[in-house]
């Protein structure tokens, strides 16, 4: 027996709690057997060519209104991305030729001076 | 039932008073949270050392005099950004193990691009992970480390340990990994039963898949999830809303929900594979896993192995990673099962107190 009083807002989030095992428990249960594989097989595959055929139409209409589709914009993107990769790159190529000794500018920050690898764990007493 | 302990009038004042003080809250806090921006993460300082495409190595700045030899390089998987591991102050693995003397490295992904689909395997555990290794040996100067990887990054750190170890192993790539930290890291894929269902080999059609799509969308696999726990979501914002009054609370859940969101692409390559060679097949526990010609033998492991489980993961269950227990070839094994699910292992405030420490101890006297 519990001397804790009522509390509403205790009493809520135990029932959200209990209904979201009692859902997900109900799908594990529905979900385990091959019926369900397959519905998830065709539903991709359906998913896909309807995806597709959408795509499709909906490209040609965009470039009847001179506006540009989906493939343009994420090729755009992947351009950026191609180009952040490339500054990086660079950035990393010219740190590297400044470590070199000799190589860094006379008005050069100093490098950070790296901590020592000598630190043992703690003795347990 | 007579409890013995009926509330006084001014104790029922006094929830009343509170519970209409959280509705406030929960409707001024609630607007804030629909107009906010994204939630800010990351809490510690950290810089690009290497970068390949996909694949980009931040070492994160040390913040003690004086560390352990041994550097740690943690694998992010690759559908995940690498930030899950350092949220922010107070709820950061990476924090933690900085200010415990570790060289913390973490080889996280960028969204592979259209020209990156034939990404496999080979590039991961081949590639990406031995170029970062040679990276951080120019950084630090010590060829060996701890190589540590999350869920399907567990994985591959795994399969790249078992094809570069012992006797027989050659190349810069040989025997460099001193030891083996994993977290929720998924080996015996016959075990899990949702994703078994979902790419049930008699119905799902990766191939065509793959070659219609090259890069994979992060819907496919966010629906995988969904469909394990179809409730979470909407549980999530139920509790939410209850906890609105928090600003802790919303502010983790923002961090998470955020997290989640930002689920990355997969190269079309890597996830067939994937499918086939490891859940299809099952390589690794039939011990017939071949990657660019060789076969990733789990017994060829034999560094030490810290294998760390939640309790309740409904993706990695126990037995999902039970096979780094008993097939690899380590004498040196170790597993820590964890209260709370997939994700707090490395994220949840509650592992600050748990689990790091115990990470912590197995860690230190092993990076000397």
């Amino acid at each position: 027996m519990t001397d804790k009083p009522f509390d509403p807002v205790a009493a809520w989030a135990d029932m959200v709690q209990k209904w979201e095992q009692e859902i997900n428990g109900w799908s594990a249960k529905m979900t385990d057997n091959e019926q369900f594989g397959a519905l998830v097989g065709n539903v991709s595959r359906i998913q896909l060519v309807v995806q597709r055929m959408v795509a499709e139409q909906m490209e040609s209409m965009l470039t009847t209104l001179a506006m540009p589709t989906k493939a343009q914009v994420e090729e755009l993107a992947e351009r950026m991305a191609g180009i952040e990769d490339s500054i990086d790159r660079l950035r990393l190529a010219i740190e590297a030729r400044v470590l070199v000794p000799g190589n860094a500018p006379v008005d050069a920050a100093p490098a950070p001076v790296e901590p020592k690898r000598t630190r043992k764990p703690p003795v347990k007493g | 039932m007579a409890s013995g302990t009926e509330p006084s009038r001014e104790d029922i004042a006094e929830r009343v008073r509170r519970e209409v003080d959280r509705a406030l809250k929960r409707n001024i806090k609630g607007l804030e949270f629909l107009t906010a921006g994204r939630q800010d993460v990351g809490a510690m300082k950290k810089e690009l050392v290497h970068r390949e495409g996909t694949a980009m190595l931040y070492r994160f700045t040390p913040v003690v005099d004086e560390i352990y030899r041994l550097p740690l390089l943690i694998v992010s998987p690759p559908s995940n950004k690498g930030y899950i591991f350092d949220l922010a102050p107070g709820q950061s693995m990476v924090e933690y193990l900085l200010q415990r003397g570790y060289d913390v490295f973490n080889l996280d992904w960028a969204p592979p691009r259209h020209d990156e689909s034939h990404l496999g395997l080979a590039d991961y555990v081949d590639r990406f992970i031995p170029d970062s290794m040679a990276r951080i040996e120019e950084i630090t100067g010590e060829r060996e480390l701890t190589l540590a990887g999350y869920c399907m990054g567990g994985t591959l750190a795994t399969i790249h340990t078992a094809l570069h170890s012992g006797p027989e192993a050659q190349g810069a790539a040989a025997n460099r990994v001193t030891n083996l930290l994993l977290f929720a890291t998924p080996i015996d894929f016959a075990t899990m039963r949702l994703f078994q269902t979902w790419a049930d080999q008699r119905h799902f059609d990766v191939d065509m898949m793959v070659e219609r799509l090259g890069v994979i969308p992060p819907e496919l696999m966010l629906g995988a999830f969904d469909l394990a726990r179809p409730a979470n979501r909407t549980a999530g914002r139920m509790h939410l809303w209850t906890n609105m009054w928090n600003d802790e609370f919303v502010r983790s859940y923002r961090m998470f929900d955020r997290w989640a969101a930002e689920t990355l692409p997969v190269p079309g390559e890597y996830f067939r594979e994937q499918i086939k060679k490891l859940m299809w097949d099952n390589g690794l526990v039939n011990d017939r896993l071949e990657v660019a010609g060789r076969i990733a033998h789990l017994s060829s492991i034999t560094c030490p192995i810290l294998n760390i489980i939640a309790q309740h993961d409904h993706v990695v269950s126990r037995e999902a990673a039970g096979p780094l227990m008993t097939l690899t070839g380590s004498t040196d094994r170790e597993e820590i099962i964890s209260k709370g699910g997939h994700v707090s292992l490395v994220a949840g405030p509650a592992a600050l107190r748990r689990l790091w420490p115990l990470i912590d101890d197995w860690l230190g006297k092993r990076s000397v």
